[in-house]
């Protein structure tokens, strides 16, 4: 038996064409839409890096090459801003961590009223950051607030000053107010993942013999850390760049002690109004952010493989 | 290995009550199997004896001490689970080792009970292994072996068997009876599958509804189940039942249904002429007889392949007979059946057997 022979020895140009084009053409929708809704507004942003944008100065516009990186690596208060970043990125995201997988662990237990402390813990989410970041403002500010005299009686401030006002400690009031905030992110996701840990491994455990501790490092503890990971990785990209609660309580200030990469961008863009130069800084903290994924999303990969 | 001793054991959650006072003694090194319907309680009594669940009122004894208020690592029990419940972060061996680790047992004793174990139930080359690169049987292996190498005084299964095909769970059946004739442990099976109950137990505890409905061998809750429930749960294809009058006159007895038809059933003095009564015959002993005193008329033909199970009708009232006879693959529009007087069970008014 034979089988049909030639089925498409000659086939009209037109018909390969459309054969050929075909793909493209049902993930075109998909494509045009990405290039324009991300693509387009990306690659404009960084082509600002390379030109001389100021609002105020009507000649300029042009292209002057890497000029802005030059400035960049000569300009002190960028460098003090990257080592804000890392300071207030690395405490923000702790912090929100530990106190938001131990009230995660708390609300994994049942309890009366469970209902209505969950709906509680994951109040802070829904406030508005500008609105947070004046409250904690207040909160700070010895003439309204409680806090420098509470602090003040515990001894841990010598008087009941205004911490946002002083150069050493200033930090610490945005980050405060960042934790407060990012709580509930990290008790949210991390309860879920609790959640989703079958029951009967911790019976297994307790007939085995483990405790509360050998439980949690020997079950909860690898359950959580997929979790873990993709959180802490998205927080930490979200927080550098998250200027708001700074911008509205320090403005940066005292002496730049507070100014981070985000809010020095801030600063350049709607203070300085030079786009150029604040474009500029984008582009790099982008390349810094995309290099820390790439580590995360690697180190997790590799991780899952082991586990 | 121990004896276990249940004494009055209650269980609520809340108002609903579970269990309504269960008294059991296990044997030293005896295999009992608690059987009965989802939600019968049998589950709920071995997570109590487990010390997963807090008892209501009550006393456990395992070995002559008291375990009611014990924490579940103190009570020298194993429990294997229907999700086998093994550390999915761990290999096989870490599986396997984590309790005695936890005891602080020496690493060459550590070695060795593992390697045994491993030995016994063939998980030599899956030592290294993840639970998650383990099919279904080798997990439920690793399972018992994370509770034999302890050596605990008892063992308690939770349906370990639900989770596999038909095939495997015949086959892990024939090893855990294996195993228990190679250990001798004291061990508690709950399920709700007659067939794995029938085969591994020395003693049959069936349950319904938080109560206990009989306890003995195998072959005594097929031969003489205590009452209905027992004699409709134990067996496959399920017995018979006839309900009706339950009559005498002269030396005769007979039953009268509902639709008038008249069954001649052995005089048992257990039960008053005039009362409701059920009498029950399984379906592998109806004969089939040209000549018997019945006739049925034939509804539905299920061949098994090793057998046949016949759905019949005597006067519309509806009856399974199980025959190893090929020539009733093809019966004809009615037969004729007798139901031997030596086979037929009797049950009372409150459904409880009657001598």
């Amino acid at each position: 038996m034979t089988l049909a022979a030639h089925p498409h020895a000659v086939r009209p140009l037109r018909k390969r064409i459309a054969d050929a084009s075909e793909p493209y053409l049902y993930s075109a929708p998909a494509l045009i839409l990405i290039i324009a809704v991300m693509l387009v507004p990306l690659v404009l942003g960084i082509s600002y890096a390379f030109r001389d944008i100021q609002l105020l100065n009507p000649f300029s516009g042009g292209f002057i090459g890497l000029d802005h990186f030059r400035a960049l690596g000569e300009d002190q208060a960028f460098f003090r801003a990257l080592r804000n970043t890392l300071w207030w990125t690395g405490a923000s995201v702790f912090l929100q961590f530990i106190f938001g997988l131990i009230l995660a662990l708390l609300l994994d237990k049942p309890f009366a009223g469970r209902g209505l402390a969950q709906a509680l813990v994951f109040l802070p989410w829904a406030v508005p950051s500008f609105l947070a970041g004046l409250n904690w403002a207040w909160l700070f500010n010895p003439v309204i607030g409680p806090l420098p005299h509470w602090m003040h009686a515990l001894g841990i401030l010598d008087a009941p000053n205004n911490i946002l006002s002083d150069p050493q400690l200033a930090m610490w009031g945005p980050i405060a107010a960042n934790v407060w905030w990012g709580i509930p992110f990290f008790a949210i996701t991390l309860l879920a993942a609790l959640q989703a840990i079958p029951r009967d491994l911790y019976e297994a455990a307790s007939i085995d013999g483990a405790g509360p501790v050998q439980r949690f490092l020997s079950i909860t503890l690898p359950f959580l850390a997929p979790t873990i990971a993709i959180t802490i990785l998205l927080r930490t990209v979200w927080i550098s760049n998250f200027a708001d609660l700074i911008v509205v309580m320090t403005n940066g200030g005292p002496a730049d002690r507070t100014q981070i990469v985000a809010s020095y961008i801030f600063t350049q863009a709607f203070k300085r109004l030079d786009f150029g130069y604040a474009s500029a800084i984008a582009l790099v903290l982008l390349v810094l952010l995309l290099a820390y994924s790439m580590l995360i999303v690697l180190l997790r990969q590799t991780l899952l493989n082991k586990g | 290995m121990a004896s276990i001793d249940i004494q009055d054991i209650r269980k609520s959650f809340g108002t609903f009550s579970v269990l309504h006072g269960v008294d059991l003694t296990i044997r030293d090194g005896e295999f009992i199997v608690l059987v009965g319907p989802s939600g019968c309680g049998k589950s709920t009594l071995l997570r109590m004896i487990a010390g997963l669940e807090d008892v209501t009122s009550g006393d456990i004894r395992i070995d002559g001490r008291r375990v009611n208020d014990l924490a579940p690592k103190d009570r020298d029990i194993a429990m294997v689970f229907q999700s086998y419940a093994l550390y999915p972060h761990m290999s096989v061996a870490d599986n396997m080792s984590y309790s005695l680790k936890l005891r602080r047992t020496a690493k060459e004793k550590i070695a060795s009970a593992v390697g045994g174990a491993a030995a016994k139930l063939g998980l030599d080359p899956l030592l290294e292994r993840r639970p998650r690169a383990l099919s279904g049987g080798q997990r439920q292996r690793v399972a018992m072996g994370r509770a034999i190498v302890r050596q605990p005084k008892a063992f308690l299964f939770d349906e370990p068997l639900s989770n596999l095909d038909a095939r495997l769970r015949e086959q892990m059946r024939a090893e855990i009876k294996k195993l228990h004739g190679d250990l001798h442990a004291t061990s508690i099976y709950v399920t709700h599958d007659q067939i794995e109950a029938m085969t591994l137990a020395d003693r049959i505890v069936a349950m319904h509804a938080g109560v206990v409905q009989q306890v003995g061998t195998p072959l005594d809750l097929y031969d003489r189940p205590a009452n209905l429930f027992v004699a409709g749960f134990i067996g496959s294809p399920g017995m018979n039942f006839f309900e009706g009058c339950y009559l005498v006159s002269g030396d005769q007895a007979e039953l009268r249904l509902a639709n008038g038809v008249t069954l001649p059933v052995p005089q048992r003095a257990g039960i008053e002429p005039g009362a409701t009564a059920t009498l029950g015959i399984r379906p592998e002993h109806v004969v089939l007889d040209a000549h018997g005193a019945l006739e049925a008329k034939v509804d539905l033909i299920e061949p098994t392949g090793f057998g046949i199970i016949m759905h019949v009708s005597i006067h519309d009232v509806p009856m399974k007979i199980f025959t190893l006879d090929r020539a009733m693959l093809d019966p004809g529009p009615a037969v004729r059946v007798d139901l031997p007087q030596e086979r037929l069970h009797l049950f009372g008014t409150q459904g409880q057997r009657v001598e």
